[in-house]
């Protein structure tokens, strides 16, 4: 046996060390990615089955999961209506002070979403916007209107952000053909720029909505839990688990899980990456 | 409409949705300028707790940040050069981690603490993790890390392995390719990840509000040593501090400390945009 290590051939040393390497840096990874589904895994076990059927039958828990997916829908459409202009122009336009025009852009992703809730809470309570509520009738600081509003407050930037690495990924000489053969701008935006970036806004949509369907900080101190109505999925978790109700929590929790991994996987099959930054 | 008139519009219709997005951005921040003044300011910036709750963030975002590069560049290199069975899997739970609420990775490590298995490894220890200082970190580390991943695995995806492949054939052993081709080729990368995980560790709220919540009213004995000789007992997470002052109705310190996590995070995005502007030409991503 001692002999053995020494009539290794070149090749078989090389083999070993190629194992050595791939368990060194797979090794770290895989210790993550099992940890990450223990946490899971343990969160479902802790919770049991006859607590998450007890849960499933309560309608609070579906009114939650109602609440998060229509308020998500809407963040998400509101923000590609300014996302997608806003995201061709970052593309395809020079941008004067980009340096700071950037940085602008993408501060409200990078502050923690709870100061975003805080200084929501500023913009509706002091001039335009709190005249303007007011005159409309429409409450959003406290009320499900804030919900969406905190929820394009902090998916817009990296909606902004992505839509434009969609955008990126056109050729601009497709538009250049286009336009040389007599398309007018909106039209080669319409019928050119737009199908080509399609799976790219696809992919960009589902994250947008699964980031909008995830915020619970901003919402913490802008609009606040009122049972029923503005508790999102990941605002009853936090409520439930305050209250002391730790199996409603986690079932909660346990539906955030699934539509985040869900919405990855739909991102993936969709070709693009489930880039938030 | 003649083809023209429609063109303006088309443009002008591209900058209003670039001005409005600059412009909510800024209002943003400045419409709450009037919650705070300048005395809330000074009566901060004269509490020791303030002083000690800005290390105590530096500090564990740091650690966090060391922990996410010791454990993220590896994983970021295997995900980006190995050819395994189940990478779109890796990489989807990864990605998922992304788009989960923070309620939820508080709540799962709350849990997974207090499950037998852990639960019976720190008894034997003798310590708890859960409100621990420990448990600051690793609430940072989880989003912290999974956005390091994202970023260094793209900083690595951007080296062209040909490059790896000449210097291999040449005779330069793995380590070496690794040390002298592969981490200088993607070093602004790198770099950017790092200031992005240190951002994200230095933003995380609500994690740490669960796992670890507030240290302000502890007894100065419970904390370690070490923490004393750090002097970082009695302080908050800025996050949670300013969480704490709002809830506490000192508006005006709370909206004060959100402005001081603005400012840290300007400066981060500044210099991420800084990084990524050195690390492709102008025009093109």
């Amino acid at each position: 046996m001692v002999g053995s290590t020494s009539v290794l051939s070149l090749s078989q040393k090389s083999q070993i060390k190629q194992i050595a390497w791939h368990g060194l840096f797979g090794g770290i990874g895989a210790l993550l990615l099992l940890a990450a589904v223990s946490l899971v895994v343990v969160n479902a076990l802790f919770l049991g089955w006859s607590d998450f059927w007890h849960y499933l039958g309560r309608p609070r828990t579906w009114s939650s999961l109602w609440i998060t997916i229509w308020t998500a829908a809407l963040a998400t459409a509101i923000s590609l209506a300014i996302g997608i202009p806003a995201g061709y122009a970052l593309s395809r336009r020079r941008v004067p002070l980009s340096g700071l025009a950037h940085t602008l852009i993408d501060l409200p992703v990078m502050v923690p979403p709870a100061a975003v809730g805080i200084f929501l809470l500023g913009v509706f309570k002091s001039f335009p916007a709190a005249e303007l509520s007011t005159w409309l009738g429409l409450q959003v600081h406290h009320a499900v209107p804030g919900v969406v509003v905190a929820q394009v407050a902090v998916t817009l930037a990296f909606g902004i952000r992505l839509i434009k690495a969609s955008f990126d990924a056109v050729s601009p000489r497709y538009e250049a053909v286009s336009r040389s053969l007599g398309a007018s701008l909106p039209r080669t935006f319409f019928s050119v720029s737009l199908p080509l970036a399609r799976n790219g806004i696809l992919a960009s949509v589902i994250v947008i909505w699964a980031r909008a369907a995830a915020e619970w900080e901003a919402l913490m101190l802008f609009v606040g839990g009122i049972q029923g109505r503005t508790d999102t999925l990941p605002f009853a978790v936090y409520l439930d688990w305050n209250g002391g109700i730790l199996g409603w929590s986690l079932t909660n929790s346990l539906f955030c899980v699934v539509i985040a991994l869900g919405s990855m996987y739909a991102v993936r099959r969709l070709g693009g990456r489930g880039h938030v930054y | 409409m003649s083809t023209r008139s429609r063109s303006r519009g088309f443009e002008s219709a591209l900058w209003a949705a670039i001005g409005l997005v600059l412009a909510g951005s800024v209002w943003l921040f400045a419409s709450s300028l009037y919650q705070t003044d300048r005395d809330a300011v000074a009566t901060l910036l004269a509490r020791p707790w303030f002083w000690r709750s800005v290390w105590l963030s530096v500090l564990t975002a740091t650690v966090t940040t060391s922990c996410a590069l010791v454990l993220g560049i590896p994983t970021a290199y295997a995900i980006s050069r190995f050819a395994f069975r189940g990478r779109a899997a890796v990489s989807v739970v990864l990605d998922a981690i992304l788009v989960l609420p923070a309620s939820t990775v508080g709540l799962s490590l709350m849990v997974a603490f207090q499950y037998p298995p852990l639960l019976a490894l720190q008894d034997a220890l003798g310590f708890r993790v859960v409100h621990s200082l420990a448990a600051v970190i690793l609430a940072q580390l989880v989003l912290s890390l999974a956005f390091g991943i994202q970023a260094w695995r793209a900083a690595f995806d951007d080296v062209n392995p040909r490059c790896e492949l000449v210097a291999r054939s040449l005779g330069s052993s793995r380590t070496r390719t690794l040390l002298t081709v592969t981490l200088p080729m993607a070093k602004g990368g790198l770099v950017a990840g790092v200031v992005l995980a240190w951002t994200r560790a230095m933003a995380e709220f609500g994690a740490v509000l669960l796992v670890a919540g507030t240290f302000r009213m502890r007894d100065a004995g419970q904390f370690s040593q070490l923490a004393r000789w750090l002097g970082i007992t009695n302080a908050d997470v800025l996050s949670v501090g300013m969480w704490m002052e709002i809830e506490g109705g000192r508006t005006g310190q709370g909206v004060a400390i959100a402005f001081a996590l603005v400012l840290i995070c300007a400066a981060s995005v500044y210099l991420l945009h800084r990084l990524a502007s050195g690390r492709r030409a102008p025009g093109r991503t």
